[in-house]
């Protein structure tokens, strides 16, 4: 699992790859903290090459949502697969960002 | 209930208390008319008899009396020519009265009295002859004595007056003979047609005494004559009868007149003389009428007090059919009765009933569904009645407890038996027939504790015409439960097909009897199931059947039918895949793998691969994180079986219980600010799996997930 943060006017983009599992979550904990830092403006999450979230990953992107709600900012998710729109779709959480 | 138990022990016989009450008064009161009716005609009878007595010697006396008075009074008429002849001679005039004499022995005294003057020589002449009383000498003596003044004497005066016989009141003769005596005296004529004498016969009265004393008709009688002025002559009593007054009731007087005399004689009789008798009797009678009264009420008594037990019996004969009743449908709540039972399972089809006697019953059966398995048994409890029935409940609950932990039909038939024959002093034995059909693949694992064998009937997928295979299941006998304590029970198992059924019953079915005690059997009952029916269908079959057999005759035991149809479709196992991890986080990825080797497998969806991994590894993280205290290890067991149409994980940890099951589920509807952070992972199982089932076993949790696919 990979994450790669790229600050440009303005926007916070997170490159998310890989397997977002429970280890894996546990593992890329400290970049969504680093996301939250910027959570007072825009923060995109490109999951163009997320393959799999599982309910810790969803727990990270809540609590990055809720950040943003505080600070005023908000999320932007970008390029998911069919598997994790359906797995956002069970969970309510295609309602709470906006999906690009 | 204590309403009628207390009017229903106030009657006797049918009768109220009051009743019976009034029915001793008119007894009574009958018993006591009798009687005074029967004295009272005895009594006028008893009178009537006294009265007669009384009169008839009254006319003997009278007739006695009348001879001395017709004695006397004929001494002075016949001889009365003899002193007319001789009133000029009074030498010839003093023979007469002793000539009287002479004649009748009756007479005492008898005298010729001249009238004063009549005779020139004798201005007072009245020759007098009397008798001695002791010797019969009869002197010849003269009333013309200055002292006794013969003119003014009563029996001179009066029959001058009277122109006729006269006689006198009695007196008591001191001169003559000392005694009671009357005189009857007539006037002489003269030629003339003058009174010139006065003839007396006179008689004593002390036979009278004797008479009468004789004519007593009752001991306590006494009689008495009386003279024309009511002077006191003769009495047997006279002190008595000075003291009778008239006025006194319990006295009876009877009284008749001596003709001529002016006499009057009276017989006195005391009331209590006379109805002694007949009290004596009225009194033997009154006793005996107070013994009858007494044993009337003893007896009644003793009847009421029967009558009292055996309403008492009947009251508690009728509280006890009540709480059989109670007891009844306390035993019939126990059973599932609601069919369909599953209403929302299409692999499953189950109709029962039992028809119970009168009486609470023995028979029970029972199914449930426990992880995707059907539970279910049916017995037949030895014997009737309350112990029967109390078995009855036991041995459901035990189905129940065990059941809910072994899923093994011999281990829970085992573990029954341990329990019932472990102290069974009654020697009650159940039947039992014990079955655990795994719905999902059609295994059927059975036991049976000496129960009839099910009939299993089988569809027939080749028949265009509904027929299908009738046969019993092949059972192993065994014992029945409670009979033999660590009986080793041996199980059995087929696999039922799509659209089999199995009828299980108790022997109510085939020893039900018609009129002419013909036993329905078993062919009998196995005719119904060769066409093919659904679990209701075969039950109105077999209840129709039983009906139109035994038409009117008594149902003698509980009937039970129980019909399982089995309708899943079969999904055959085709592969079985592990996998055991540790406690540890970092081996989820090793679930990734697993899924990739059945997605390969089975050629699943990408999709599916995705939300199956998804869910194994909620399930898994779930366990790794918190079944285990921190630090310690432990494992988790991943079992996956693969069949045709669907995919189970069962996975078992050690851990400490958690059923993950019960966790409340999440509103995936709220806004992120509402929302929480936990949740997710179960929502997650629940939503991607089809079932998802837990259970506690061996102090293991097992969660059993499902997916079609």
């Amino acid at each position: 699992m990979n994450i790669n943060i790229d600050n440009s006017n303005g926007v916070t983009t997170a490159n998310l790859e890989g397997r977002l599992d429970t280890p894996a979550s546990t593992e890329v904990a400290p970049c969504f903290e680093q996301l939250k830092e910027a959570a007072g403006g825009t923060v995109v999450l490109d999951c163009s090459k997320l393959s799999y979230i599982s309910s810790s990953g969803l727990r990270l992107f809540l609590a990055l949502r809720k950040e943003t709600s505080v600070k005023g900012g908000k999320v932007i998710v970008r390029n998911i697969s069919d598997n994790i729109r359906q797995v956002f779709m069970m969970t309510g959480f295609l309602n709470m960002f906006e999906i690009q | 209930m204590n309403n009628t138990t207390d009017r229903s022990e106030k009657k006797i016989l049918g009768m109220s208390i009051g009743a019976g009450l009034l029915l001793v008064i008119v007894a009574i009161a009958t018993l006591e008319a009798t009687g005074i009716l029967q004295y009272v005609y005895t009594q006028r009878a008893i009178k009537k008899e006294a009265t007669e007595r009384a009169e008839s010697e009254l006319r003997g006396v009278n007739h006695r009396i009348m001879d001395v008075v017709n004695q006397a009074e004929g001494a002075v008429i016949n001889n009365m020519w003899v002193a007319q002849w001789c009133l000029d001679n009074t030498d010839n005039l003093k023979l007469v009265p002793q000539r009287v004499l002479e004649v009748n022995p009756s007479v005492v005294g008898s005298t010729i009295a001249l009238m004063p003057g009549y005779s020139k020589q004798h201005p007072l002449y009245a020759p007098y002859a009397t008798r001695d009383i002791e010797t019969g000498e009869i002197k010849n003596l003269s009333l013309a004595t200055e002292e006794y003044d013969y003119p003014s004497q009563e029996w001179f005066v009066m029959p001058q007056t009277v122109q006729d016989g006269y006689w006198s009141e009695p007196y008591f003769d001191e001169g003559g003979g000392n005694m009671m005596m009357s005189t009857f005296a007539m006037p002489v004529k003269d030629s003339k047609d003058n009174i010139a004498a006065v003839f007396t016969a006179d008689i004593s009265l002390d036979w009278l005494a004797e008479l009468m004393e004789n004519s007593k008709p009752y001991p306590n009688a006494f009689c008495a004559v009386t003279s024309r002025n009511g002077q006191l002559m003769v009495c047997t009593d006279s002190a008595r009868f000075m003291a009778d007054t008239a006025g006194d009731a319990s006295m009876l007087r009877y009284s008749a007149p001596v003709k001529r005399t002016g006499w009057t004689l009276t017989i006195t009789i005391p009331e209590d003389d006379i109805l002694a008798g007949v009290r004596h009797v009225g009194l033997m009678v009154k006793i005996l009428q107070i013994l009858g009264i007494i044993m009337i009420i003893i007896i009644l008594r003793v009847i009421a007090k029967n009558q009292i037990k055996y309403k008492n019996l009947s009251a508690q004969k009728e509280v006890m059919q009540n709480e059989l009743r109670i007891g009844h449908d306390i035993q019939m709540s126990m059973i599932p009765k609601t069919f369909p039972a599953f209403p929302k399972r299409t692999d499953i089809d189950i109709a029962a009933c039992i028809i119970p006697t009168k009486e609470v019953g023995g028979d029970l059966y029972d199914f449930y569904i426990r992880d995707e398995k059907l539970f279910f048994c049916i017995g037949d409890v030895s014997g009737k009645g309350v112990p029967a029935a109390l078995v009855m409940t036991v041995t459901q609950s035990l189905f129940r407890a065990t059941s809910g932990r072994e899923s093994s039909p011999a281990k829970i038939v085992s573990a029954m038996n341990d329990s019932m024959s472990e102290k069974n002093e009654n020697s009650m034995f159940v039947t039992f027939f014990c079955g655990v059909l795994d719905l999902l693949t059609g295994q059927l694992r059975y036991c049976n504790a000496g129960h009839n064998p099910p009939v299993l009937i089988a569809n027939n997928p080749q028949s265009d015409n509904q027929q299908t295979t009738v046969t019993p299941l092949s059972v192993q006998s065994n014992v029945p439960l409670g009979i033999v304590p660590a009986f080793a029970f041996k199980e059995q198992q087929i696999t039922l097909n799509y659209d089999d059924s199995l009828f299980l019953y108790t022997d109510g079915i085939t020893e039900a009897e018609n009129a002419a005690l013909d036993q329905f059997g078993e062919d009998r009952m196995m005719a119904p199931f060769h066409k093919k029916h659904d679990a209701s269908g075969y039950l109105d079959a077999i209840r129709t059947a039983v009906t139109d057999f035994v038409v009117d005759a008594p149902q003698s035991d509980d009937l039970t039918v129980f019909v399982i149809h089995f309708l899943a479709q079969v999904d055959s196992i085709k592969q079985e895949r592990h996998l055991i991890l540790h406690n540890d986080i970092q081996q989820i990825p090793q679930l990734a793998d697993f899924m990739e080797t059945i997605s390969n497998e089975k050629q699943l969806s990408q999709n599916d691969t995705m939300s199956l991994n998804l869910a194994l590894e909620e399930a898994v993280t779930n366990i790794i994180l918190y079944a285990y205290p921190k630090g310690a290890d432990g494992l988790v067991d991943i079992e996956a079986v693969l069949r045709e149409h669907s995919i189970e994980f069962i996975i078992t940890d050690s851990g400490v219980p958690f059923d993950p099951t019960t966790v409340p589920e999440i509103d995936v509807t709220l806004p992120a600010e509402e929302r929480s952070i936990g949740g997710l992972g179960i929502y997650l199982v629940r939503q991607i799996m089809d079932s998802v089932h837990y259970q506690r076993l061996d102090n293991k949790n097992i969660l059993t997930m499902l997916k079609n696919v």
